[in-house]
């Protein structure tokens, strides 16, 4: 840097005034230490010249003019102003919160700098007018530190200065660097940090106020993030980050080619390609050495969070690749911190689309597809969960045949825009309008290479390939839960997180674009869940090794039915089967195992939200509704007595159930008698049975669970085409959310008034058992008491007896003692004060 | 004047610092208790029953002074500390005595000493004391034959050390309160009592309770209870031997009662207002004092005493003549101070009977009520705090005890019982919003699940005949959310707990809970092989909130969480047995018995599975059996009722059903 400065030709710093210092503050840095080891020519003419120049401050010997010394004075002083206003409002000892944007600085003589950039705009000018000698290094910073080393031993060597006073003779250099080295000794690591620190806030600082000619500073803070102390590197790498921020641009840069380089180009082309390339290659090496530091231990968190503010706020910029790649990478890291952040920032990534033209997205996607299938599907369920946030506009599945008519719906606006502008006229002049047209379509592909707007059709591929990646991604989620569910250990209720961590995301994934699935895909796809769902060929028996967890084998039913139902229920498949798997799955659910969330919802996905149902199916579910009504909690209940009567509603002959009939009734089926554990609905006889549960849930503790028993046994008295007064229509989920615990805790307490119960209650007793109380009659006999009492007193006695002889024992003492006090008090003068003294003494030992 | 700023000083101390003299009061009272404990550690002959009764009692006074204090959730009510003392203010309760009364010289006089030299451990000190005493003397003896004047010296000495110390001794005195008193300013009486005299007194008295005598064994009363109380007190040269010291005492005890009555004329079922009233008549003018140096020695006797079976006996005979406390509010508030703390004690006698004394001052004494319930409240919640295999009982007692007393206003208790529910609603509402860590060991200690069980049982005991309706879904809202937010094997033994309260409170309200749902992960099979060589370590889950992590896989933690749970499934199905629908209340449990049972390889748990699953099975057709045969609809509700009361009474004994299990199960989880 010295070397720039010095093409650059600047004046030479003059002699400054000593800075108001005390000797013991001053320190010297790592840097300055290593510059000498380096330089040892220098730091022999620097020698030279702090003799010299001490010299002439300390003899007071003007070989300057006046004014200049006057100058510099005054400009100190206008410096210490500004640091003293500002000092109140900023410390900077609260780096730590806004290193970021740290304004105020403090330097090496302590003082707070905080315009530092206009002090260096100001000694431009100077130096511009050529009126004096006031140099312009790079940053003010230099200069005030070129100030204060000019007045003392220990310094850097400015190649300017040096050549000023290279006449000076050195005499002894190496006693020079020997008091260097004690000095180095002195310093203490926290005064280091401290000025690491404020360097780096310094550079920052010039940075941000002006980047375009200060850029090369990025250097130097890349350099300090080198540093050893792992505190400096963290700041340096949060500095860096944050001017990079603020600095990159909203445009990519581009490589200049061969042919653009040779290219003559005005100087204000050359400064900015000079910048553009100097911020490129300090923001490789920035990522390039977070990408490294991410394998440490110790800086993994900070530099995770580093790229992904990074991804955030320039997914435009270049390199963007390496930083999705590790950002990706860290989806399934096991930091909690640093996985919430990458998941934030993918996310944020796929909603702002508008940032990156939607390219990032499915480089994101593709690269959590490639990450799924390098670590064989054992990662975080978050890292598939992320891909839940992705957009697709509504009709980019529908509109599939379509689209090649070049007809998208969307983005109308902008298509007016363009669509004129590309329709080919057939015209005589066609050759002139091809050319023109060429010549426009170049034109528009670098207007677009560079603005943010997307041609739909490039948007619909886009978001095409995105989706085709994301569904490779399911398919192989399902594909490989598949294949390992039967080689699975035989443990029954194997928890979800253990074996197929993405499977649950990846179902929740497949419901929620599964109108978007094309419906090649779709005969596969139900195949496969009928499967994952546990049904088998030899039906009537739950398999022992599926081992899907019950949750996840609700999830796909249903998916099923969701696929199915948005696809206009168009597809010709059987979901027979998964009604079965449902059935059975009822019994299967466990309240604190299985989120009950899944189960209202697949209630509400299959039996609530569907067409009429055959009637026998929906009895077998009536009364199993009912029994499970039973013996799980009121959430549950409220769920499935929801959905048992909105089936008795569709299917108005179930309401037979409703009362007792001892022959079954008119309606005859095939099996006779009820079994509670049929497998299969069909075969469950529920239409002869009996709902008593209802009689019993209307003694339910829960009000809603009650009223709602109550409710459903009143159509017991309608006829068929009635319906008993609506109590809620809450559906199934809903109504299990309502209920749930979670939201009753969280619900505002109800002012409880105490009840009012004047009535007194009697002299009996209440809780306490009879036989207990009839122990109470005991009496200790006569002689045991005796002992006790005598016993008692004896205890008493003798402690008194031992206070007393313990109190004379003293007293005996102590007048022993006395008599040597006696005898002292007879030689010396009998003093009052002396023997009162002594009493007292005398009487506190007592 | 040292003095005199003194007493001003107490005076400002007492209008202004009330805090003050609250830790003033704190600190004697431990004052008073310390040396008595410090001292048996010098008794080492001490009969054994007292010394295993000391470290108890030093446990639970421990436990009161420190944690209390940091308890962590603030479950206590507050407590009035502020009290007058006006009616115990400055008298001790000496009566001036008629100087008829004779005192009488015994016979046996030389006896006397050698008899209360029982195996006292103090004794072989004090015999080296006395030799060193005697040396000592010796040599001072010496010096003072060596130089006469030296005597002088001594003498001027010792007469300014007395003054210097009489001054200070008063103002430690008065320092120590009104509990230990001044009695150096009454004319002391300091005649021996000896066994004749009080032979003689007693049969006096015995004969004609007017007697003068009476005063005077009152007075001997006082003197034996404040015994050792002071060192330089008379009384320890007024009784000198153990025959006299029980003789009055248990004379006293177990006739002032009928001697007051008889004095009073007042019939055994008096109560409070009659008391009032009679404080206006002149008898009562003349009997009063004697009364209260009655009642306020033997308070006195409560707090020096240190043996169980005494103070059981003690309160048994005090208990008589509660209702004279009514004419005493604050003696009765620090008797009451006294009995919770006896109360809480361990020793099950003792407790019993300062319950019942309790009891018994409560229902006497309204006014009383309020701090009587604080008071035990509070005391129960500390001493719950920890639960341990010994104490479960005695926890379980107290709770009881609180109830019978929370019954006893239920209007009262119902305001308190709101408060408290709403309390324990609140920290478990913020630990369910918040989910940290401090937060949730609100709920998961001991307090806070005692304090559930402590209002479920209130509820149980009034539901009935009282309209306790509003409180019953708070607490079942309590119940279940604690069970929500303590998922996992880990908290089975505090769930199964929680359920254990839902069935009492199923069965006090008639209202059904599905319980199964809570069992559920109970039933399930667990791998527990490989805690087959492991040792054998006993799983308590009536002691225990939490399961430790080493014993999770145990198979002696799985076998108890399956039979305990069985043993709450057997009592929910006995409740519904005879319901219609008993059938499908069974279902879905049968079905996870029956996989258990499959699937289980420990025989013991099989067995009883399958006891139970046949008992079920059997009644469940039964049942199904005699539904067939009825015609009313499920929405019949009357015919539904008396379908219930049918088979009750064809089964002729109630909920025998299931009780084989219940009984084979309980004696295996030893309840």
């Amino acid at each position: 840097m010295g070397k720039s400065s010095k093409k650059k030709n600047k004046v030479i710093l003059p002699p400054q005034l000593p800075p108001d210092v005390e000797d013991d503050e001053v320190v010297v840095s790592d840097e300055d230490v290593e510059f000498f080891r380096g330089n040892e020519g220098h730091a022999r003419a620097l020698v030279r010249l702090d003799r010299k120049s001490i010299d002439s401050y300390v003899t007071r010997v003007a070989d300057h003019d006046e004014d200049e010394v006057e100058r510099l004075y005054e400009e100190r002083e206008r410096r210490r102003k500004a640091a003293e206003a500002l000092k109140p409002k900023k410390e900077p000892e609260d780096l730590e919160v806004d290193r970021v944007d740290a304004l105020p600085v403090k330097t090496l003589q302590g003082e707070l700098v905080f315009n530092t950039a206009k002090k260096a705009r100001y000694d431009d000018s100077s130096s511009g007018v050529k009126s004096k000698s006031e140099d312009k290094g790079v940053d003010a910073k230099q200069a005030t530190q070129k100030e204060w080393k000019a007045k003392f031993k220990k310094e850097k060597g400015d190649s300017k200065l040096q050549n000023v006073h290279a006449q000076t003779e050195a005499p002894n250099g190496k006693l020079q660097s020997k008091v260097l080295e004690e000095v180095k000794e002195e310093l203490s690591a926290e005064e280091l940090f401290e000025k690491k620190k404020a360097r780096l806030a310094e550079i920052g600082m010039s940075m941000l106020e002006n980047p375009e000619s200060n850029i090369r500073s990025l250097n130097d803070m890349l350099i300090i993030c080198n540093d050893k102390d792992q505190k400096v590197v963290k700041l340096g790498l949060m500095s860096l980050l944050a001017v990079f921020r603020d600095i990159i641009p909203s445009y990519r840069i581009r490589q200049l080619t061969e042919k653009e380089l040779t290219v003559e180009v005005s100087k204000d082309v050359k400064k900015m390609r000079y910048y553009e390339y100097t911020l490129l290659r300090a923001y490789k090496a920035y990522l390039q050495k977070l990408i490294s530091l991410e394998k440490k231990s110790h800086f993994y968190t900070v530099a995770a969070r580093c790229m992904c503010t990074l991804l955030d706020t320039a997914p435009h910029f270049n390199f963007r690749e390496s930083i999705l790649a590790s950002v990706v990478r860290n989806l399934s890291s096991p930091d909690d911190a640093v996985r919430k952040m990458c998941c934030e920032t993918v996310r944020s990534l796929f909603v702002n689309e508008g940032k990156h033209r939607g390219e990032a997205t499915i480089e994101a996607v593709r690269l959590i597809a490639d990450h799924v299938k390098l670590n064989d599907r054992q990662l975080h369920p978050d890292s598939i969960e992320v891909l839940l946030s992705l957009r697709f506009d509504e009709d980019l599945g529908k509109d599939e045949t379509e689209v090649e008519k070049g007809k998208p719906k969307k983005n109308k606006r902008r298509q007016n825009q363009e669509v004129p502008k590309q329709l080919p006229m057939s015209d005589k002049k066609k050759t002139k309008r091809e050319l023109i047209s060429k010549a426009r379509k170049e034109v528009d592909a670098e207007l677009r290479a560079v603005s943010f707007t997307l041609d739909p059709k490039e948007k619909r591929s886009i978001q095409k390939e995105t989706l085709a990646a994301l569904f490779e991604t399911y398919f192989r989620i399902l594909k490989h839960s598949m294949s390992t569910s039967n080689s699975r250990g035989k443990a029954i209720n194997v928890s979800s997180d253990v074996s197929h961590p993405l499977l649950a995301p990846c179902l929740e994934g497949l419901g929620k674009f599964s109108h978007l699935i094309d419906l090649g895909f779709m005969g596969e796809l139900i195949a496969c869940l009928k499967k994952l769902s546990g049904y088998s060929d030899h039906q009537f028996k739950i398999l022992p090794d599926n081992t899907l967890s019950v949750s996840e084998r609700l999830q796909c039913c249903i998916v099923a039915f969701k696929v199915w139902r948005s696809n206009l229920e168009a597809l010709n498949v059987d979901l027979q089967d998964f009604f079965v798997q449902l059935f059975n799955l009822i019994l299967e659910y466990r309240p604190e195992r299985d989120h009950g969330e899944v189960l209202a919802d697949a209630l509400k996905t299959l039996l609530w939200e569907g067409k009429n149902q055959d009637m026998i199916r929906a009895a077998a579910f009536i009364k199993r509704l009912a029994t499970f009504a039973l013996s799980f909690g009121s959430a549950e209940a409220i769920a499935a007595l929801i959905t048992l009567k909105h089936l008795l509603l569709k299917n108005s002959k179930c309401r037979n159930m409703l009362e007792n009939d001892s022959s079954g009734g008119s309606l005859s089926c095939l099996v006779a008698k009820y079994d509670p554990e049929a497998k299969d609905p069909y075969l469950s006889g529920a239409l002869a049975s009996v709902l008593w549960e209802l009689s019993l849930l209307q003694k339910h503790y829960d009000a809603s669970v009650s009223s709602m028993a109550s409710n459903i046994l009143s159509m017991a008295n309608l006829n068929p085409t009635q319906n008993p007064v609506p109590i809620s229509n809450a559906n199934p989920l809903e109504a299990y959310k309502d209920l749930s615990m979670e939201l009753e805790l969280s619900k505002p307490v109800n002012k409880m008034l105490p009840p009012n119960c004047k009535k007194r209650r009697g002299k009996e007793f209440v809780s306490l058992s009879s036989d207990v109380l009839e122990s109470s009659d005991f009496r200790a006999d006569g002689d045991e008491l005796k002992d006790k009492l005598k016993n008692h007193f004896a205890v008493l006695r003798g402690i008194s007896e031992n206070e007393r002889l313990r109190a004379e024992l003293n007293h005996t003492l102590s007048s022993i003692n006395l008599y040597k006090e006696y005898k002292k008090q007879k030689k010396n003068a009998k003093s009052k004060a002396s023997r009162k003294k002594i009493a007292s003494a005398l009487s506190c030992c007592v | 004047m040292a003095k005199k700023l003194g007493k001003k000083a107490r005076k400002f101390a007492h209008k202004n610092l009330q805090s003050v003299a609250k830790r003033n009061r704190k600190l004697r009272s431990q004052f008073v208790r310390r040396p008595r404990r410090g001292s048996n550690g010098q008794v080492n002959e001490l009969p054994g029953d007292a010394d295993e009764r000391m470290p108890q009692r030093a446990n639970d006074s421990v436990m009161n002074d420190g944690e209390v204090a940091s308890l962590v959730d603030g479950l206590e009510f507050p407590e009035d500390e502020i009290e007058l003392n006006s009616d115990i203010s400055d008298s001790d309760g000496y009566l001036s005595e008629d100087p008829d009364c004779l005192y009488y010289s015994d016979s046996e006089g030389s006896n006397v000493i050698n008899d209360c030299v029982v195996q006292d451990g103090l004794d072989g000190h004090n015999d080296e004391m006395n030799i060193e005493i005697k040396k000592q003397k010796k040599k001072l003896k010496k010096l003072l034959d060596k130089d006469p004047e030296f005597g002088n010296f001594l003498e001027k000495w010792q007469s300014e050390l007395e003054s210097y110390r009489s001054t200070e001794d008063s103002d430690e005195e008065d320092m120590d309160c009104n509990d230990i008193d001044s009695n150096d300013k009454n004319p002391p009486n300091d005649k021996i009592l000896t066994r004749t005299t009080i032979n003689e007194w007693c049969q006096l008295v015995a004969k004609e309770p007017k007697a003068p005598s009476l005063r005077s064994l009152l007075n001997a009363y006082r003197d034996a209870c404040r015994f050792g109380v002071h060192s330089r007190s008379p009384s320890v040269q007024r009784i000198q031997s153990t025959e006299v010291f029980y003789h009055i005492i248990s004379f006293v005890l177990s006739e002032a009662d009928n001697i007051f009555r008889a004095l009073l004329e007042i019939p055994d079922n008096v109560n409070k207002g009659k008391i009032m009233n009679l404080r206006s008549s002149k008898k009562w003018q003349t009997i009063e004092p004697l009364i209260k140096s009655y009642l306020q020695n033997s308070l006195g006797l409560l707090n020096q005493l240190t043996d169980n079976q005494i103070l059981a006996f003690v309160l048994t005979r005090l208990r008589a003549s509660a209702v004279l406390f009514s004419a005493y509010p604050s003696t009765s508030r620090r008797l009451l101070k006294i009995l919770i703390h006896l109360w809480a004690s361990g020793d099950h006698n003792l407790s019993l009977s300062s319950f019942l004394m309790i009891r018994e001052v409560a229902s006497l004494l309204p006014e009383c009520l309020d701090l009587c319930l604080n008071k035990s409240y509070n005391t129960y919640i500390a001493t719950s705090k920890l639960v341990n295999d010994r104490n479960i009982k005695h926890i379980d007692f107290l709770m009881d005890c609180l109830v019978e007393l929370y019954s006893l206003d239920v209007q009262k208790s119902c305001e308190r019982a709101t408060s408290s529910i709403g309390q324990l609603n609140a920290i478990l509402r913020q630990a369910s919003k918040t989910k940290v860590k401090e937060d949730l060991r609100k709920i998961d200690n001991w307090q806070y699940i005692n304090c559930v069980n402590l209002w479920v049982r209130f509820l149980c005991c009034n539901y009935k005949d009282y309209n306790l309706h509003p409180l019953l879904p708070s607490v079942v809202q309590i119940i279940r959310g604690v069970a929500h937010l303590f998922p996992g094997t880990h908290y089975i033994p505090m769930r199964l707990r929680l359920v254990q309260m839902l069935n009492e409170l199923s069965s006090c309200s008639q209202m059904f809970f599905p319980i199964p749902s809570l069992l559920f992960d109970c039933l399930e099979f667990r791998d527990t092989s490989q805690a087959e060589q492991g040792q054998k370590i006993k799983v308590n889950f009536s002691s225990l909130l939490k399961v430790p992590k080493n014993l999770l896989k145990s198979r002696h933690f799985h076998e108890e969480c399956v039979l305990s749970s069985i043993d709450i499934l057997s009592t929910h199905f006995a409740q519904w047995s005879y319901h219609v629908s008993f059938p499908e209340v069974a279902t879905i449990p049968l079905i996870l018995l029956k996989r258990l049972h499959e699937q289980t390889t420990i025989e013991s748990l099989r067995r009883s599975v399958k006891r139970l699953l046949d008992q079920v099975y059997e009644h469940k057709i039964f049942v199904e059996r005699k539904r067939e045969g009825v015609s009313f609809s499920p929405n019949d509700k009357t015919s539904v009722e008396s379908f219930v009361q049918d088979l009750q009474a064809e089964k002729s004994s109630g909920k025998v059903v299931f009780s084989t299990v219940l009984r084979s199960s309980a004696k295996k989880i030893g309840r």
